[in-house]
């Protein structure tokens, strides 16, 4: 277990900052923006007690996170007056694996090239990058629609 | 007559009342999409519109680059299409549709009313200067170079890329400039920037920086709508915007490509 209070909070005020900031990039109006940083915060930290808390995997700390950020979304929404969709997103925007997806894409690159001397040691991590980013964006997304698909069963009842 | 007749919209004509509301009710959809809408969303705002308007059945057919309305009152029904624009997110534009369908609903504008509620959403609903967009780009990207293990060293100049690529991608946008040539040029330029400004810096992540300082082309609302709206039974139109994600993680890849090559020609290891 790697969890310490430095750790959380450092990735927690990370996932604040990435959130609010993409959050002006997708137009959320200013008295807004402290309910994407909560949502980001929400998201990081949940994932990262799961990560080195309990030493989940990424991709399950992301559904995790996903999950507790779409529930807490639901619940909040009537408050924050900002679309639902806006602020679950925006709040797991920090989690997107983009870094995963570039080291992929650039293995793959590199597996094209002639010179590549063990192909083998190229094409693993690039498999294993593009599943990474495949399943993590797939628990993210599964994350965040469970609450609303559950809540529109219940609504329709 | 049986059943299915009685359904079927007959285009004759004889109702000009469904012309204007179908198109506004278009309108909104498109410009819903255009802001960053998952599919059900749209479905459920494009019904309040045409609802609230008069209509009595709607049915709405959204794809990635279009979207079809059939609206039916009694007897009559018509069916037209619409042709969307460039998908971004623009929240705030989303937010007020939700608004002004709550209104068009409870039945408070009429089909003029409304549709020139949408032109004015569309040219006035304010945006973020560029200079704040680009401060909070750079700052967003700085904290993902942190949760990347990018150290405090590095952190600044990718701070300072993410910035100045933000505002050319603003800027090549503005000039409806093709969106994944855009990545390219954006992910060369910051990941060159962030790379080298980590170097003189000292850092010791210069490959992490370059990465941290493209982050902001990652398509996080396309890729959660993407799935969202498979698993929400428009598997086409998410389908459709998967692929995109991948276009433009695979120039957004390219353009680093390009810096870590130049990076590499100018002798600094990445």
């Amino acid at each position: 277990m790697n969890l310490t209070l430095a750790l959380l909070l450092h990735q927690t005020a990370c996932g604040a900052i990435a959130a609010a900031g993409f959050g002006v990039l997708f137009n959320i109006g200013f008295r807004s923006l402290p309910w994407c940083a909560v949502s980001g915060a929400l998201a990081l930290a949940v994932r990262t007690c799961c990560l080195d808390g309990l030493g989940w995997n990424l991709e399950a700390a992301s559904f995790a996170a996903a999950l507790t950020v779409g529930a807490a979304v639901q619940a909040l929404r009537a408050r924050a007056d900002i679309s639902q969709n806006a602020l679950d997103v925006v709040g797991c925007i920090p989690m997107v694996p983009g870094s995963f997806a570039a080291k992929a894409i650039l293995a793959m690159f590199a597996l094209t090239s002639t010179t590549t001397a063990d192909a083998a040691q190229t094409l693993i991590p690039a498999v294993q990058f593009a599943l990474r980013v495949t399943f993590t964006i797939g628990a993210i997304g599964t994350g965040l629609a469970i609450p609303t698909l559950l809540l529109r069963v219940r609504v329709s009842r | 007559m049986d059943m299915i007749d009685s359904l079927s919209p007959d285009d004759s004509g004889s109702a000009p009342a469904l012309e204007p509301m179908a198109m506004v009710a278009l309108d909104a959809g498109r410009m819903l999409m255009e802001a960053g809408a998952s599919a059900n969303s749209i479905d459920g705002i494009v019904a309040k519109f045409a609802r609230g308007l008069g209509a009595d059945r709607v049915d709405l057919r959204i794809g990635y680059a279009s979207m079809a309305i059939t609206i039916g009152i009694g007897a009559n029904g018509i069916t037209r299409m619409r042709e969307v624009g460039h998908l971004g997110v623009n929240q705030r534009l989303d937010q007020e549709l939700w608004h002004l369908a709550a209104r068009v609903s409870r039945g408070e504008l009429t089909t003029e009313q409304t549709r020139a509620e949408l032109t004015r959403l569309a040219t006035k609903t304010p945006r973020h200067s560029a200079w704040v967009m680009a401060v909070a780009v750079g700052l967003a990207c700085a904290a993902f170079g942190r949760l990347l293990k990018v150290d405090w060293l590095g952190t600044g100049p990718v701070f300072i890329a993410a910035c100045l690529g933000q505002l050319l991608r603003r800027e090549l946008l503005t000039r409806h400039v093709n969106v994944f040539i855009c990545a390219a040029v954006v992910s060369f330029l910051s990941s060159l920037l962030g790379g080298l400004g980590a170097h003189w810096a000292g850092s010791g992540k210069i490959d992490m920086a370059m990465i941290a300082a493209i982050l902001l082309l990652v398509p996080g609302v396309p890729s959660v709508n993407a799935l969202n709206d498979i698993l929400e039974g428009h598997p086409t139109l998410g389908s459709a915007r998967a692929v995109t994600v991948a276009v433009i993680l695979i120039f957004a890849a390219a353009g680093l490509w390009f810096g870590k090559v130049l990076l590499s020609h100018w002798g600094i290891e990445t």
